[in-house]
């Protein structure tokens, strides 16, 4: 663990940097992660739930359980990023499967939401708001009915059975249009990766 | 695409990294990875799109109030109490029993839960069991496992929850992990290390501080497969 003597600008360091300080209960490097993920964390989980009051429990929850495990977040398998985004998609689904639990929680705070801005403008958010820009692309050039069966799952929480239910097809039409959907936008990406290079 | 454990290989990959088996479906799917390099490749193909997909949602908004509320939740939550280090010594258990031959103790304390968890080398993995004194959740992803649980007793003072991890056979070993629940007996707690395919969790309610040996039956037992 680091000692801090002195004033450090903890937003100029990497996640895997602040997070050995997140381990040795360092607070305002928490901050830092928080600041960094919270917004892509609560726009999943808001898209996922559709309702603010579930999505910020989740957001919540995923951090805390950040807070608490410290590193021993899966380095192995990714960025922090990816455990957080991660660790928001598991608990939605989850919440999306308890179903009608969180019926009524919902309360309208339009009015007080408010933007937390990253407080560094650097090049990763640049290279973050393209990267969002090509996956959006990527799964708007799918054809209708494969968009359909993985924003379904994905976001919806929804299990092939509970697609092929919903929109009256066979589980393994559901299975084959997922592939076929996903297969497309591998390929998307690694082409917009090509032109990117 | 060759037929393999009864299924037909790549069928379940793209349903399974968007989450979409039921998961005694996604149980069946992670032990014939383990075995098929073909549908383990596939998996990984498909989870740089999957891990990709978040930053397809539209922006939103942050409250401003979940940052305020996060933050005074984790100034409460000192590390030193979610992840305090046991004294390192290791001493002759005096107490540990095989899991076995608490049979009778487990029965005599109403354990709470004993839980299942299969383990895969890729994916996430969740089990809740509900019990009458309370329930646990253990979730895995990766290697990484947390464990939650919800209406457990509070503990009289100078007791605590400690958490152990047993491998195989092994006696159980102090993770230093001593936690207490909220009113509610809600906690949620990282299980140090990476665990492995044949380990245990098991929380046991001990002496403030902790021991270096279990000196009661589990309450809780989360084997993982």
């Amino acid at each position: 663990m680091r000692f801090l003597r002195r004033p450090v600008d903890l937003r100029a360091l990497a996640d895997e940097e602040l997070m050995e300080l997140v381990d040795g209960g360092e607070v305002r490097a928490f901050e830092v992660i928080f600041d960094r993920h919270a917004s892509a964390g609560y726009a999943l989980a808001y898209r996922m739930c559709g309702r603010r009051a579930l999505a910020e429990d989740i957001v919540q929850e995923a951090f805390l359980s950040l807070w608490r495990s410290g590193t021993n977040y899966d380095r192995a398998r990714g960025s922090v990023r990816s455990w957080v985004l991660s660790a928001v998609h598991n608990r939605a689904v989850d919440a999306l499967r308890r179903a009608g639990a969180k019926a009524g929680r919902d309360v309208s705070d339009e009015g007080i939401a408010e933007r937390l801005r990253a407080p560094e403008a650097t090049d990763v958010e640049v290279e973050r708001r393209e990267e969002a820009r090509q996956i959006r692309g990527a799964l708007d050039e799918l054809p209708p009915d494969q968009r359909q069966v993985i924003e379904l799952a994905y976001f919806g929480g929804l299990t092939h059975s509970q697609i092929a239910d919903v929109l009256d097809l066979p589980p393994g039409t559901v299975k084959g249009r997922m592939r076929l959907g996903l297969t497309k936008m591998r390929s998307a990406l690694g082409e917009a990766e090509k032109v990117a290079l | 695409m060759s037929p393999a454990n009864g299924r037909t290989c790549g069928e379940d990959a793209a349903a399974y990294v968007l989450g979409a088996l039921a998961p005694d479906e996604a149980d069946a799917f992670r032990r014939h990875i383990a075995e098929c390099d073909a549908c383990r490749e596939e998996v990984a193909a498909y989870e740089q799109i999957t891990h990709a997909l978040p930053a397809a949602s539209p922006e939103q908004p942050v409250p401003r109030d979940l940052r305020r509320r996060v933050l005074k939740e984790v100034r409460a939550t000192p590390k030193a109490t979610a992840t305090r280090r046991a004294p390192a010594r290791v001493t002759a258990p005096r107490s540990w029993r095989p899991l076995a031959a608490w049979g009778g103790a487990l029965a005599a304390v109403g354990v709470v839960v004993i839980l299942a968890v299969a383990l895969s080398s890729g994916g996430s993995s969740t089990r809740t069991i509900e019990a009458s004194a309370g329930s646990a959740e253990l979730r895995i992803t990766g290697g990484h496992a947390d464990l939650i649980v919800h209406r457990l007793p509070q503990l009289p003072a100078g007791r605590t929850y400690q958490m152990w991890v047993q491998r195989g056979n092994g006696r159980p070993l102090p993770t230093g992990t001593l936690f207490s629940v909220s009113a509610g007996g809600a906690a949620a707690v990282g299980v140090p290390g990476t665990l492995s395919g044949d380990s245990t969790v098991l929380v046991t309610q001990e002496p403030a501080g902790g021991t270096p040996a279990p000196t009661s039956a589990p309450v809780i037992v989360a084997r993982v497969s």
